[in-house]
């Protein structure tokens, strides 16, 4: 869930803002070597981007009753690494915020670092790690997605607990409140990303395996046997 | 489906204001209703921005107020949390959750309203720039503003892909409807998956597509756009500067007000 417009009091806001401008300025810093090597990849990037505005305006099929969205930052970490998926979540969440009424202005810069700093990191550290250990690329892309969306509640309810400590216990008590309305309610829906995002990759797999290939998620070797392993 | 805001951004009453004035007028009301200490500039905000997206701007008020429960689930969510664990002072309300105490407390509850009024007006004030500002008007001030060439160029070509992809969700999302594609929860995620796969690899091949066509008119790394002169307005914008420094002279007047 993003931050709503307005909620973040001074000087929380500008704090945010001041966290994740470096990390998108070093994305930008990255695109722009990467856009000069490879011209063909600016294209490529924004059909990327405008794919996880849409994946985030669709509703996830519910289990619980309760509608909600995938957020696209495992996806995105997993395809394009952490920094040039900040630059494109931020694009994004702009667009959310003008669009379809999600989140903010003020509340951009916390909204970046959950959704588009925090929750790619973390998505992309255990999709490297799941597939160095050795572990099936779907088991792995199911790990990363999940906990790359359960991160980005867990962020957002600390950065909520930060700025509105609780009278008795302070930022403890606080943020097992808000963890509990918005990371705990998160988990069935964070699992069903997982299990989509996983399908997603298997049917990517099966029909532009190249795709993947020049991302540099998986190697051909790795296609090779995957392919096997199906038919 | 959600309603795009775009679409009236085009079409609607002040759609030929110039944009800077209409920007400063929203960006300005965010910043005033975020750092209003009393609730009472925030709702001066939503009444006057309400007013003039249903007035002038000439948005159906049927539309608007659907737009306005949007943020209503967060805002009530956390309010809520502030509201039982924030401040001290006389405790208005007391009653016992699970074997816990739950206290609201006079502080806790104007902090919660407080907060819940700035999120109302400056949502107010995002939906006014959202309405009555094409975003090509937008890109072009981002573009006088001398962000990075690949920021504008990335946004605006996400822009025009947005509502490319969008049409092929949906369109998908209604041919996996017609064959019961959702009738349970397996179909569903099965269904989910294959829509976004697909819609992955359609954007892929549009992006390669777009590489060649671009490549085809000569591309060199950046693209213009036309930019239709902005009307100079000096009366919009001192309409505007006027609106904020009252704005801003009632917070500070009125900056003990509570409301319990």
């Amino acid at each position: 869930m993003h931050i709503m417009e307005g909620f973040l009091p001074h000087p929380w806001w500008e704090i945010w803002f001041a966290v994740s401008l470096p990390v998108v300025a070093y994305g930008v810093h990255r695109m722009t070597a990467v856009t000069r090597d490879r011209r063909e990849t600016l294209p490529l990037l924004a059909v990327a981007g405008a794919f996880v505005f849409v994946l985030s305006s669709l509703k996830l099929p519910s289990v619980n009753g309760s509608c909600s969205h995938p957020t696209g930052t495992g996806m995105g970490a997993i395809l394009f690494g952490p920094w040039i998926t900040s630059v494109l979540a931020s694009i994004v969440l702009v667009y959310q915020a003008l669009f379809l009424a999600h989140g903010g202005l003020t509340t951009l810069g916390a909204n970046v670092f959950s959704m588009g700093i925090a929750g790619p990191l973390v998505g992309y550290l255990i999709f490297k790690a799941a597939s160095r250990s050795g572990a099936n690329l779907y088991l792995s892309v199911f790990l990363a997605a999940t906990l790359a969306d359960w991160a980005t509640y867990v962020v957002t309810a600390l950065q909520l607990a930060l700025a509105f400590p609780a009278a008795t216990g302070g930022v403890l008590t606080s943020f097992k409140a808000f963890a509990l309305v918005f990371a705990v309610t998160q988990v069935p829906l964070a699992i069903v990303e997982g299990v989509v995002t996983a399908l997603m990759f298997k049917y990517i797999l099966q029909l532009r395996s190249d795709v993947l290939v020049r991302l540099k998620v998986v190697s051909e070797s790795t296609v090779r046997k995957l392919k096997e392993a199906a038919a | 489906m959600h309603d795009i805001l775009d679409d009236y951004a085009h079409s609607n009453g002040l759609a030929w204001v110039n944009p800077r004035a209409k920007l400063l007028l929203g960006l300005g009301s965010i910043l005033l209703c975020v750092s209003a200490p009393s609730p009472l500039v925030p709702a001066l905000v939503a009444l006057t921005m309400s007013l003039t997206i249903v007035g002038p701007a000439r948005i159906p008020l049927r539309f608007y107020s659907r737009l306005l429960l949007i943020p209503l689930s967060f805002a009530l969510l956390s309010s809520v949390v502030v509201i039982f664990l924030h401040g001290s002072g006389e405790a208005l309300l007391s009653f016992e959750v699970l074997g816990r105490q739950a206290t609201v407390n006079s502080e806790g509850a104007n902090l919660g309203l407080l907060l819940m009024s700035r999120t109302f007006g400056g949502m107010c004030a995002l939906f006014f720039v959202a309405l009555t500002t094409p975003m090509v008007e937008i890109f072009s001030i981002l573009k006088s503003l001398h962000l990075p060439q690949v920021l504008i160029e990335l946004s605006m070509l996400i822009y025009r892909y947005i509502f490319v992809l969008l049409e092929e969700a949906m369109m998908i999302h209604t041919a996996q409807e017609l064959r019961l594609g959702s009738s349970s929860l397996r179909g569903s995620l099965h269904s989910f998956s294959m829509l976004t796969s697909v819609l992955f690899l359609r954007a892929w091949e549009r992006g390669e597509k777009l590489m060649v066509a671009m490549d085809s008119r000569c591309y060199d790394g950046r693209l213009d756009i036309l930019e239709r002169e902005a009307p100079r307005s000096p009366r919009v914008t001192v309409v505007v500067v006027i609106y904020l420094a009252a704005l801003g002279a009632v917070a500070l007047l009125c900056k003990d007000l509570t409301l319990i």
